[in-house]
């Protein structure tokens, strides 16, 4: 071997070795925090203390880490809060962390961000393990389940107790999700029901009208099949409709609800008779008749991404979305979209679903009052305060006071929520391996064949649940 | 004349098995406490129903039982997976030997074509799978722009479920160089005394190729055939970064199926039982080779 190999060998070598050798840091951030407190202030000529308060900007230590770190600080009672959150959907967290630890000196928060889809995974062994963070973020579909393993204390006393939280200040349908069997076990952290996003610069250039709240799929399905345009005449659709949500299944539940139906009986037991009923399979059918029949969706680009992988609104090539709130912040600064929002459509019923994010105390935790303390101010009107500036709050003052229930963009999603249905979820905690997979495939085998039998495709699915139903029990 | 037992022979002998028990200790405690035990406790927790945070409760055979006689998905997933083993395999074994032979004539940029080819068995499986599943686009990946320009309609690779299967074989193709070099090695060992007796006897290429490569190559073939079934058997990466089970489960591998009962289904016990299943099946197909592996494989070439 050459001299210059082997010595770029050893380098290669060494380097490898280090970093294998070293352990990776917490990091620490440093967050400047506008602080209002009371400061003592002398008057001279009459020797007088008088209380002013006063704006000070301090600079205050977040640990982010993934793993818990120990801190040299013995004194501090140290709270760990896990999330599934990652990059910059940090960043309200830490804000929030930041001043509550000016407020609270001593309390010590730490944050721990697990991104990816093995988050719930590894949340379980950490509770299995008894190790998990003080402050466990899940979504709405998991708190039946973490609930009932016990993962979770109950927080019916805290919002009664020493440090109450008055439960009224809240937007209506955003502390449901959190509740299980009559008792509270989260408060909200984010949440979304379902709208529709436009694009106003295709609308202008169709010559068609925005879509007014409280329209009916009837003038949806108009309004798409207007817009949906070969613009270059080559035979391929270059602008589309709308781009609809593909084989998302919990999203689908608002096309069941607005059509009147339901997937499950109210016991939890029944999905025969549901998932396969007149009001089910009309869904279904008006759903891939947009795709197959009106082609005003485009087809799906990836079953194995969220809601089909598409992304012709982004590009601006589609007139309409009917999604969440999660890309808002993205369309808001995309030159290719001139942002509108309206309600979602009304079929034969006005509704919603929502989707939700919330924060609860781990049943195991040695510091239940200081973790009690922080999830009042997270999900209380000190943590809206920060996150108006990122989602809507679920705090009612705060979105009123930051203009968000007038803004006609925000505002749509805030008035969404007067017409939430529950969710399939609240009425089997098997949801997820029986009628979840077979709506799934029922829809993927809708959109992949245009000639499917609607009707036989959702009896099947509704007899495959049904089966892995009647297996669990 | 017979050994004469002596205290001195028996602890020289037992010397020797201390010493090798000493030098292999590193190997056998990391075997038995990682591979070994865990193997146990599996086949232990496959007679269990335990969702991994609850109470375990014993069930008998009932998993097993579910596997075979109540899942229509295992069997589904045995499809798929036989059927992509069945496929891979051959052209594994045709593909890798190809490229060996191309590669053993005497090119100056031998080297560095050598290593092109090896290149993608080394790359991180998820960031390949991901990098192919743009590829693989079906309105703006690569492929299907190529084949536009030709004229054809591409197909929807990874959203179609009777292309979704042919999609992942194209990606796993990448991975012939592993093979590759294994059959450069023994290409480049069988001595070429032989070839030159064959080129005497006015042998051409092709009898060359089928009477002295390919016999010579019989070991080889035999240990990538084994170790390629093995691996393949257990194919994972790609189909659940890719599409996690395919459209209309055309992609649901066997250890897919499993990780999902495992882990997303938290069905601890059923899933043991499936990796058990798995085992046998594979420990079957595995014997299966070396039992025919008399009847083909040459081990006859005698070195220098």
């Amino acid at each position: 071997m050459s001299r210059l190999s082997r010595y770029a060998g050893f380098v290669v070598g060494v380097i490898l070795l280090a970093t294998a050798c070293t352990t990776p840091e917490p990091q620490i951030i440093e967050r400047t925090v506008e602080v209002t407190k009371e400061v003592e202030v002398i008057v001279t000529s009459v020797p007088e203390v008088i209380e002013k308060t006063v704006e000070v900007t301090k600079e205050v230590e977040v640990v982010v880490t993934a793993t818990p770190q120990p801190l040299p600080d013995g004194a501090k009672i140290i709270l760990r809060v896990g999330t599934g959150d990652s990059g910059e959907g940090l960043n309200p967290h830490q804000e929030i962390i930041a001043r509550f630890e000016e407020e609270n000196p001593d309390i010590l928060v730490q944050l721990e961000a697990v991104s990816g889809r093995d988050y719930y995974t590894r949340l379980f062994t950490q509770i299995a393990a008894g190790d998990a963070p003080d402050i466990m973020q899940i979504g709405d579909d998991a708190v039946p389940n973490f609930v009932d393993n016990g993962a979770f204390l109950s927080l019916d006393d805290f919002i009664s107790g020493e440090f109450p939280l008055d439960t009224s200040i809240y937007l209506p349908g955003t502390l449901d999700p959190g509740q299980w069997e009559g008792t509270q076990w989260l408060l909200p952290k984010d949440f979304s029901p379902l709208a529709v996003y436009y694009n106003k610069a295709i609308f202008d250039d169709a010559g068609v009208a925005y879509p007014e709240d409280g329209w009916t799929w009837d003038e949806f399905l108009e309004t798409a099949q207007t817009l949906t345009q070969d613009t270059d005449g080559d035979g391929d659709t270059d602008i589309w409709g709308a781009q609809l949500t593909a084989n998302w299944t919990t999203g689908f539940e608002y096309f069941i609800a607005a059509a009147g139906g339901s997937l499950i009986s109210e016991d939890g037991t029944e999905f025969v008779g549901y998932m396969d009923s007149e009001d089910a399979v009309q869904a279904v059918q008006f759903f891939s008749d947009l795709y197959n029949v009106h082609k005003v969706a485009p087809p799906p680009a990836d079953f194995s991404l969220w809601a089909g992988g598409n992304s012709q609104f982004g590009n601006g090539q589609a007139a309409m979305r009917l999604f969440g709130r999660w890309p808002l912040a993205g369309y808001r600064d995309n030159p290719n979209v001139d942002l509108g929002m309206v309600g979602v459509p009304v079929g034969d019923e006005r509704a919603n679903t929502l989707f939700w994010g919330g924060f609860g105390i781990f049943s195991g935790t040695e510091h239940p009052e200081a973790a009690w303390r922080f999830l009042r101010f997270y999900a209380g009107e000190q943590g809206s305060d920060v996150w108006k500036d990122w989602a809507i709050p679920p705090v009612a003052a705060a979105a009123e006071a930051a203009g968000l229930t007038e803004d006609p963009i925000e505002g749509v999603w805030i008035s969404e929520l007067d017409y939430l249905v529950p969710r399939a979820y609240v009425f089997t905690p098997y949801w997820g391996q029986t009628a979840d997979p077979a709506l799934r495939k029922a829809l993927e085998t809708v959109l992949i064949d245009p000639d499917a039998d609607v009707q036989a495709v959702m009896e099947q699915a509704a007899q495959e649940a049904q089966n892995a139903l009647e297996d669990q029990m | 004349m017979k050994p004469i037992r002596t205290g001195k022979r028996l602890n020289l002998r037992r010397n020797e098995a201390i010493s090798f028990y000493l030098c292999i200790s590193p190997w056998l405690i990391g075997f038995v406490l990682f591979v070994l035990g865990p193997m146990l406790a599996s086949l232990a927790i496959s007679v269990l129903r335990w969702d991994l945070l609850g109470e375990a409760s014993f069930v008998g055979l009932r998993n097993y039982e579910r596997v075979f006689t109540r899942d229509p998905l295992v069997w589904q997933s045995l499809k798929v997976t036989t059927i992509y083993t069945a496929v891979y395999v051959p052209m594994e074994l045709v593909g890798g030997l190809a490229l060996a032979l191309l590669m053993n004539q005497k090119l100056r940029i031998e080297r560095l074509l050598r290593t092109v080819y090896y290149l993608p068995s080394v790359l991180p499986g998820v960031a390949f799978v991901v990098l192919w599943m743009w590829i693989l686009h079906p309105d703006v990946g690569l492929i299907n722009t190529l084949l536009s320009y030709v004229g054809i309609d591409g197909p929807r690779w990874l959203v179609d479920p009777d292309w979704a299967l042919t999609a992942l074989l194209l990606m796993s193709m990448w991975g012939l160089g592993r093979s590759m070099v294994i059959y450069l090695a023994s290409l480049q060992g069988i001595g070429r005394q032989y070839y030159e007796a064959a080129a005497i006897d006015g042998a051409n290429y092709w009898q060359a190729f089928w009477r002295i490569t390919i016999p010579m190559l019989t070991p080889t073939i035999y240990f990538n055939l084994v170790l390629s079934v093995i691996s393949t058997f257990q194919t994972f990466t790609s189909a659940y970064v890719g599409t996690d089970g395919g459209p209309l489960d055309s992609t649901l591998f066997y250890v897919l199926y499993l990780f999902r009962q495992a882990f997303q289904f938290f069905r601890m016990g059923y899933a043991s039982a499936l990796a058990w299943v798995l085992f046998v099946i594979i420990l079957g197909l595995t014997l299966m080779i070396v039992r025919s592996s008399r009847r083909w494989v040459f081990y006859g070439g005698e070195r220098e």
